[in-house]
């Protein structure tokens, strides 16, 4: 029996109400980290404002992270770094790389040891749902909200028919295209041979309406079909008000968990879906990369953290040597930074550049906080051009663009609009029917 | 220090020079200049030069100049100093002739923007401004860069998106004279307004096209200026500013600090001011820019620019007349030879010969700003000795 501490989701603000798509700046390790800080401050390891809380959840004994997708944004060259930077844990935290679906991410969850934080994502390709999810298993003797509710194996099956396959090498996705089959060679005979004592409340990994055959009641729809789906699944007990069996499928697997009552912390990162932008891609050159500057620049850029000046405390971003206000060559230590904050100019690029989808915004920040910082960034999760000056939001982890197959990750606004809810108000969010 | 005089000026057209390489254009400017000189240059008095220019198109900038223009035989050093590379080019020459190091001294400015692919400019030209870590993976393409102060500046002056318009017609209008400009055609504020947005609040029109270019200039000491010609103009004053090199580190962005420094080292230089100042060649690479421009100046009060163009000031005809030539935005804009080049006119200007004379101009000043809107570079001449 494990002992969750706190459950976190994120949905990207592109999409409908079928099903969310990931934006031009997402992938799945961003997506990743927006349900995982998510997820901490359901645990109450982060301040509800966002801010970067790294030595409390550090001190809370985050230890092992778990990242299940099938997206990993690099196969050779590694994501944990990017992953812990943007979560805002210790760069000492182990870090599992998994590729896997809905049912590894019940095996991780289940066997995982106290201190584990799941992270749950999907950013497939077109046509399927995007969303991350994120679970953190306290130690037993969590003093969390609820305490924390258990959830404990029940069963599990690994069997194989890849009507859905990607060799390694192969481009794309190849389809068998056999709806039935999958359904009664696949999870017909995975669940059957669960052979579950009590009927599930919640299925994962499934259109809603063979998840609802399997299920007893009318189980909520899920937003996502892949890993996030068992996350998602769990938090949807929140909603529903009752523990129960949880099962999660992948074509012919299955892992079913029993959760012993409706999780209490859980953090709904899940702002209103604005169509997705027509953007134009202009074929270009690589975009170049200096591995050198971006090694420099990484734990400030993926950490959102300033440099503050040993001798007088002023705060740079990006950290630079010559203090900005006393001159101090001293030197610099790194120092957490606000992540809202008001609009100080914006434009928005029409002509098209290469390499990047066109139009965007960028923006300079003025950080909240009277920490005297400005930010130049790119506007997320919005129109472009409709951000104003005066206008206010929080700063979020994205991939700012892609550099000769490198993913560089840094820190773009998110303007609050009142259509859609600010993150930060938990459980504000309504889940989503699935795609298919 | 000595009094330094131009004693020639020459610039080939702006424009989309496919047909002719780095190596062309420069002795092509030389070579005009040369033949304008009044009295005559035998090239072998000149005794250094320096070259502005950004790119290094096909090679080596010095050993090019050296090479192409015949002048083996002397130093050559070549500045770069983003789009202010012009005036600081003359800025240098300056102090050398005025120093007494040298008497006759060539400056020349070029670039090819249009050598390199529309879509492989953007990302090479932004690797020569951008913090590479932080800056340059955001796209800040160079209209966003200046953008960005405008946007603020509309936000706080009375200022609008029409005052940035008249800009655009004002340029275009003065260019239509000048064979040397890219652009010689008139425009309404209704196209302006009305044009393809290209990073709002520019669209097209309020924006420099991208040019090819040389031009070049002699200057010489007040102690040979009568072996040249009798009608020189004189380097009143030079001056140079900087500010921080990212946005978020400048705080306020409705005034550029850098002209304003540089302007008043090269006001302190000459023992003049704005009011003196018949006619003015300024960096109008975005309309807004321009605006902004005339109260780093200090032609306008603070968010007092609006009402120069409105009333006309500006244009020709107009009290302070500012880029009769067409500016940047309608003569054209290659980088290096930019700053140098309104020297060219402002030096017809104060000769009483430009294609676009503004009548009794006797004291102008060429201004630059460039880089990410951290250095401008300002030249003032005049024919009076002073």
């Amino acid at each position: 029996m494990v002992k969750l501490a706190g459950l976190g989701t994120y949905l990207p603000p592109w999409g409908s109400a079928r099903g969310r798509v990931a934006g031009p700046d997402e992938d799945a390790l961003t997506l990743g980290v927006a349900a995982a800080r998510a997820a901490l401050t359901a645990a109450g390891l982060a301040s509800s404002d966002g801010s970067a809380d790294v030595e409390t959840a550090a001190a809370v004994g985050v230890r092992r992270v778990v990242f299940v997708t099938r997206e990993l944004p690099l196969l050779v060259g590694g994501n944990a770094a990017a992953l812990l930077a943007g979560i805002g844990l210790a760069a000492d935290v182990a870090v599992v790389e998994q590729v896997g679906g809905a049912p590894a991410v019940l095996d991780a969850l289940a066997g995982a040891a106290p201190g584990t934080l799941v992270v749950a994502a999907d950013a497939p390709q077109a046509g399927q749902p995007a969303g991350a999810a994120a679970a953190l298993v306290g130690p037993d003797d969590t003093a969390g909200p609820a305490g924390g509710v258990g959830v404990e194996l029940v069963g599990r099956v690994v069997r194989s028919l890849p009507v859905h396959s990607q060799a390694f090498g192969e481009p794309a996705i190849r389809d068998y295209s056999d709806a039935r089959l999958e359904r009664e060679r696949g999870v017909g005979v995975a669940v059957e041979r669960l052979e579950l004592a009590e009927k599930p409340v919640v299925a994962a990994g499934l259109a809603a309406k063979q998840a609802a055959a399997l299920c007893a009641g009318s189980p909520p729809a899920l937003p996502t079909l892949g890993a996030s789906s068992a996350l998602f699944a769990i938090a949807a007990l929140h909603e529903l008000g009752s523990g129960g069996v949880v099962l999660a499928t992948e074509q012919a697997s299955a892992t079913a968990v029993r959760v012993d009552g409706p999780p209490a912390a859980v953090r709904r990162d899940e702002p209103a879906p604005l169509a997705p932008e027509k953007a134009t891609r202009t074929p270009g050159p690589d975009i170049a990369i200096s591995l050198p500057a971006y090694e420099r620049a990484f734990d400030a850029k993926l950490r959102w953290e300033a440099g503050r000046c040993d001798a007088c405390g002023t705060l740079a971003l990006p950290p630079r040597r010559r203090c900005l206000s006393c001159g101090s060559e001293a030197g610099w230590t790194l120092a957490p930074l606000p992540r809202s904050g008001e609009v100080y100019t914006t434009v928005t690029v029409h002509v098209p550049v290469p390499g990047m989808p066109t139009p965007y915004s960028l923006a300079i920040v003025e950080l909240d906080g009277g920490v005297d910082v400005r930010a130049l960034v790119k506007v997320t999760g919005a129109k472009p051009g409709t951000a104003r000056i005066g206008d206010r939001g929080r700063l979020v982890l994205r991939r700012v663009a892609v550099r000769s197959g490198v993913p560089d990750y840094g820190y773009a606004l998110f303007p609050n609009t009142p259509a859609q809810s600010v993150a930060g108000e938990a459980a504000t969010g309504t889940t989503e029917g699935a795609a298919r | 220090m000595r009094r330094v005089a131009v004693a020639g000026a020459g610039m080939t057209a702006f424009g989309e020079h496919f047909g002719l390489g780095i190596k062309d254009l420069v002795p092509m400017a030389v070579s005009e200049m040369a033949a304008h000189v009044d009295k005559g240059l035998d090239r072998a008095d000149i005794q250094a030069a320096w070259f502005g220019e950004l790119t290094t198109t096909d090679g080596f900038p010095t050993g090019i100049l050296a090479d192409t223009c015949g002048l083996l035989d002397i130093p050559v050093t070549r500045v770069e100093n983003a789009c202010a590379t012009g005036n600081d080019a003359v800025r240098n020459a300056t102090f050398a002739v005025a120093s007494g190091a040298f008497d006759v001294v060539l400056v020349v400015g070029a670039d090819k923007v249009r050598e390199s692919s529309a879509r492989a400019t953007f990302w090479e030209w932004a690797g020569l401004t951008r913090d590479m870590a932080w800056d340059y993976p955001l796209g800040l393409v160079a209209p966003a860069n200046f953008a960005l102060h405008v946007a603020r500046y509309l936000h706080e002056s009375p200022a609008t998106r029409e005052h940035l318009a008249m800009v655009a017609v004002k340029n275009h209008r003065h260019a239509v004279p000048n064979p040397k400009a890219q652009l010689r055609y008139e425009i309404t504020v209704e196209q302006a307004l009305n044009a393809p947005v290209v990073v709002e609040p520019f669209r097209l029109f309020d924006c420099t096209p991208q040019s090819d270019g040389a031009a070049a200039l002699l200057l010489v000491a007040e102690d040979v200026v009568d072996r040249y010609t009798d009608r020189p103009v004189w380097v009143r004053g030079v001056g140079l500013g900087l500010d921080r090199v990212m946005h978020q580190h400048k705080r306020d962005m409705t005034t550029f600090p850098p002209t304003v420094k540089a302007a008043r080292a090269a006001y302190a230089m000459a023992g003049l001011g704005p009011a003196d100042i018949d006619v003015a060649e300024v960096h109008d690479c975005f309309t807004g820019v321009e605006l902004i421009s005339y109260e780093d100046l200090g032609f306008a009060e603070r968010f007092g620019a609006h009402k120069l163009i409105e009333d006309g000031t500006t244009a020709i005809g107009g009290s302070k007349p500012v880029n009769p030539s067409g500016g940047l935005k309608a003569k054209g804009h290659p980088p290096g030879a930019t700053g140098v080049a309104q020297c060219v006119e402002l030096f017809e200007q104060l000769r009483g010969e430009a294609a676009n004379q503004v009548d009794g101009a006797r004291t102008a000043l060429a201004h630059n700003i460039g880089g990410p809107t951290a250095v401008s570079a300002i030249t003032i001449l005049s024919s009076d000795r002073g």
